[in-house]
């Protein structure tokens, strides 16, 4: 048994790799370091910190993968989660020869700014003077603020029988505030940045507040209207775009929005959009779960579909020139297929939101979309609801708050509706965190687009 | 484990006012047949402990993978770090409880960790093989998973216990498209199958391979089926999307931390206040719900929540009049309970626990058999399995699509409809409840992607359900 103290990474990878014996083998290890603290009514209400570190390894044999995970770094255990991922190849073998192309190649990552050593301190202060911030704001406004401040340090190493050798650390921050008056009314804003000191907590509580309006809430009955979507809600749109109609296992098999589309109109001209996972306004990455290097890959330009992600799975089954493109989300891909990271909408013309709103007769404002998910996914078609910032424009001027509506819609088809764009851009992200922590936000201006289809509103 | 938690713990008092760590043993597994091929073999084994404590009425909790008693002592330091560095905040009170105390397991019969990989292949082959010969399926999957989690929990009010959880499920699924239509179809659920706390024999009952062509057949059949017409209709929900409807309009409404406003910026409020407990009309007086931590097989179930509280069994709703919520023991005693509803939980170690559901279902009603519901109702819609969700962050507008309709006509099911869905208000959809099936129909529904929480935790309940009839159901909205 040995757990070398002070041992990083790449040297827990190179020892499994070493314990892991004869075969084919990719070592994966993800120490995250984070801290979260949430408040609610102005007042903090949970604070999580986590370090943990687990090491996966990946086996392929005649074709097959199979994928093992621990978070014991002790000889023993990583000896045995070797054993246990062979024999499980070997038991798949047994069916016949599989599809994987094997490990990939050595490459190496061009440098990148993704890591602030200030911020991979994770000092608890720096949570505390974050929401005696928020609540400072909140207060002067009359308000009460609720929402998050979180912190994550991840570093990423990889070892593989084909000679891979891999390391970065990340850092990111987030931050979102909603305020909310006495009545119920409430505002939504967030940022997202590499290094802690890229967030200012009371320049977002002041967004948020301003999003509050004491004006009677005025309705729209369902109806095709011009909306007005900030960078939040276009986010959102565009991850759901990634998952069903950019990644390429969906595209290989037929079922993907873009399947037999590529090279043909798909929007409107003013959509530019790439994965650019080494732009400094991204969260950057250098490679994906399966060791390949990253670059920036046009998807829609002028309006023309381009390109899917692959990961080496789905690229192996699309064939002919397909090549990984480096969105492979876990080791030997996952059974959801890639999907792209560091997406970046290109800006527009417009100044602002006002502008973009200036044309608009009667339409909608959007701050922030809420519990969306696929109706139909060929069709990129999916539901959910606004929240949080929600407002009526009339006549060239985002005047009344608005009850929250419910949208069906079409991802491609807003995209292909768009008609204008705003110069800035702003990295935005859900800041969710499920099982080990994967930092990842888009890059989008606010737009303007026609035809929100709503179907609904709340009471 | 108990014995060094407990010996860590005894440095917290002359800190802070109350600390807990929860050891916390996971063990995964996760198969899947695609296309005739083994597509993943997954198994992930996390070890670690959560220590949570409370200081100046703040909280803190961190998580650590080194479950010796340097790194637990580390991960008790750090927990009152942040608790400490926090702003101020009112020091609520928490309700009382007796010290939790033994050891609790969930019964099932064979441990799917003993079942060799090739034999759980072999099924898998076999159903997936049952799904394929039509060339627009362009997926066809069959997998299973198994769970095993093994937690220690002790506190400085003196809990000090140990639970084991065996958990299994499997599913099949296809997808199946011609042109621009593509219809899936799944079996016995969707979203990777319907599990419990149960052995082997769980999978093995679900007759993957005899359900699988069925499957396939409906997939290919939706295909050319005609559209969903939009419209009011009486609806006959099936258990698995009635499962769904309840978690989604009843179980997180229910939530007292999102009555409390704590959940605001994540996961929402609710259309309910504390002030309406026995008072609201939730739905018509078919509308009978309870959430019961000691339902055998439901993912909701234990021995002791994750602060250490009881399992128990509460009416939530009675004749349709709300008489309960779910809590733990700060949101119970911030209403003035003296006794936590026993639903805090936390996904895995790494998480605290939050207010989560344990098993909230729907009671059985006298409706009988669903061949009976059906040959009662004269001209409606039967709707099954679910396709899409989604729900307003008060818990009160929802649409949900479904995988498949089939028209009930004269008491009879007839055609089957492509692309159903509906929406709906959560009082006025459950106010037109008309009839539940009798107990004959009602099976458990095990759900194990409910996201809440800030990091993100993934938390697997469950619903018994008996499929159940509605009128005047807005249908045919995408």
């Amino acid at each position: 048994m040995r757990e070398a103290a002070g041992e990083g990474p790449l040297e827990i990878a190179e020892r499994a790799l070493a314990l892991a014996g004869a075969g084919e083998f990719q070592v994966t290890v993800v120490r995250e370091r984070s801290l979260m603290s949430r408040f609610a009514r102005s007042v903090p209400t949970q604070a999580t910190a986590v370090d943990d570190t687990s090491v996966e390894i990946l086996v392929v044999r005649d074709g097959h993968t199979a994928l093992t995970s621990t978070n014991r770094l002790d000889d023993d255990a990583l000896r045995d989660s070797a054993r246990r991922a062979d024999a499980a190849a070997r038991a798949a073998a047994r069916s016949g020869p599989g599809t994987y192309p094997g490990l990939a190649e050595p490459a190496d990552p061009p440098g990148h700014s993704g890591f602030d050593a200030d911020t991979a301190c994770l000092h608890p202060a720096h949570a505390g003077a974050a929401l005696r911030a928020v609540f400072a704001v909140a207060a002067e406004h009359g308000l009460e603020a609720f929402g998050t401040w979180s912190a994550g340090a991840v570093r990423t190493a990889i070892a593989s029988t084909a000679g891979v050798r891999l390391d970065e650390e990340l850092t990111d921050t987030f931050m979102k505030v909603v305020a909310r008056d006495a009545g119920g009314r409430s505002g939504f804003a967030s940022a997202t940045a590499p290094a802690a000191a890229g967030i200012d907590p009371s320049a977002v509580a002041r967004r948020a507040a301003l999003k509050i309006s004491g004006e009677p809430l005025a309705e729209l009955g369902p109806g095709a209207y011009p909306v007005v979507l900030e960078p939040e809600a276009v986010g959102v749109l565009l991850e759901f775009l990634g998952r069903l109609a950019l990644n390429g296992l969906t595209h290989v098999e037929g079922r993907g929005a873009l399947s037999g589309r590529l090279g043909t109109r798909v929007a409107a001209p003013a959509i530019d959009l790439a994965d650019v996972p080494g732009s400094p306004r991204t969260l950057q990455r250098g490679f994906d779960g399966e060791g390949v290097v990253k670059a920036p890959l046009a998807l829609i330009a002028d309006g023309v579909a381009q390109a899917v992600v692959h990961d080496r799975r789905s690229a192996a089954l699309a064939g002919g020139p397909a090549r990984s493109s480096g969105h492979a989300t876990q080791p030997g891909g996952s059974p959801y297929g890639p999907a792209p990271t560091n997406l970046v909408l290109s800006g527009g013309d417009a100044a602002d939101v006002g502008e973009l709103a200036a044309p608009v007769e009667r339409g909608i404002y959007v701050t922030r979309l809420w519990y969306v998910n696929p109706v139909r996914e060929k069709e990129t078609l999916l539901t959910g609801m606004t929240r949080e910032g929600t407002f009526l424009i009339e006549d060239g001027a985002i005047t009344r708050p608005l009850r929250d509506v419910r949208f069906t819609d079409s991802v491609l088809r807003l995209l292909d509706s768009t008609q204008a764009l705003t110069s800035a851009q702003r990295l935005v992200s859900e800041g969710e965190f499920y099982g080990r922590r994967f930092a990842h936000g888009v890059v989008c201006p606010a737009l303007r687009a026609d035809g929100l289809r709503v179907t609904g509103a709340t009471t | 484990m108990l014995d060094l938690l407990t010996e860590v713990l005894a440095s917290a008092p002359a800190r802070c006012s109350y600390a807990e760590a929860r050891h916390v043993a996971t063990d995964e597994e996760d198969l899947l047949v695609r296309n005739g091929r083994v597509d993943h073999v997954d198994s992930t084994s996390a070890d670690g402990v959560g220590v949570r404590v409370r200081a100046g009425g703040g909280w803190g909790f961190a998580a650590t993978r080194e479950v010796a008693r340097s790194g637990i002592e580390h991960a008790l330091a750090r927990a009152l770090a942040i608790a400490e560095s926090q702003p101020a905040a009112p020091a609520g009170p928490l309700t009382a409880v007796a010290p939790a105390r033994g050891h609790w397991s969930c019964a099932y019969e064979q441990d799917p960790f003993d079942v060799s990989l090739e034999d759980k292949l072999e099924l898998l082959f076999a159903a997936e093989a049952a799904l394929r010969g039509d060339p627009r399926i362009v997926r066809s999957d069959a997998a299973c998973a198994s769970r095993r989690v093994r937690t220690a929990f002790a506190s400085t009010e003196g809990a000090a216990c140990t639970q084991q959880r065996v958990e299994c499920g499997g599913a099949v699924a296809v997808i199946a498209v011609d042109g621009d239509e593509l219809q899936v179809r799944s079996y016995p659920s969707a979203h990777g199958g319907s599990a419990a706390y149960a052995g082997w024999e769980h999978v093995l009952g679900f007759d993957l391979v005899a359900n699988a062509p069925g499957v396939a057949a409906e997939a290919l059949e939706l295909l050319s089926a005609p559209a969903c017409p939009p419209g009011r209709a009486t609806v006959i929900l099936g258990g698995d999307q009635l499962a769904l409807q309840i978690h989604e309009s009843i179980g997180h409404a229910l939530e007292l931390d999102r009555m409390l406003l704590m959940e605001a910026s994540y996961a929402g409020t609710s259309w309910v206040s504390p002030a309406d407990l026995g008072a609201l009309r939730y739905g018509s007086e078919r509308l009978n719900i309870t959430a019961d931590a000691t339902l055998a097989g439901g993912l909701g179930t234990f021995g002791w929540d994750d602060e250490g509280v009881a399992a128990r069994r509460i009416a939530l709703i009675e004749g349709g009049v709300l008489r309960a919520t779910l809590s733990d023991r700060g949101s119970a005693a911030a209403i003035g309970l003296d006794r936590s509803g026993g639903c805090a939980r936390a996904d895995g170690f790494a998480r605290q626990p939050i207010v989560r559901m344990t098993n909230v279902s729907i009671e059985p009603g006298a409706a009988g058999t669903l061949a009976e519901l059906v040959a009662d109702t004269d001209d409606g819609l039967y709707l099954e399995t679910n396709r899409s969700w989604s729900i307003d962050d008060r818990r009160l507008h929802f649409q949900f699509a479904t995988e498949v309709a089939r028209e009930i006509r004269g008491g009879e099911l007839g055609r089957l409809l492509r692309n159903p869905s509906y929406a709906g208000v959560t009082p006025r959809f459950w106010s037109g409840l008309d009839a539940v099936c009798s107990a004959s129909e009602w099976r458990v529904w095990g759900l194990g992607n409910c996201g809440k929480g800030e990091p993100g935790q993934l938390m697997r309940v469950s619903h018994g359900t008996a499929p159940a009839r509605f009128r005047d159901v807005q249908v045919g909205v995408a």
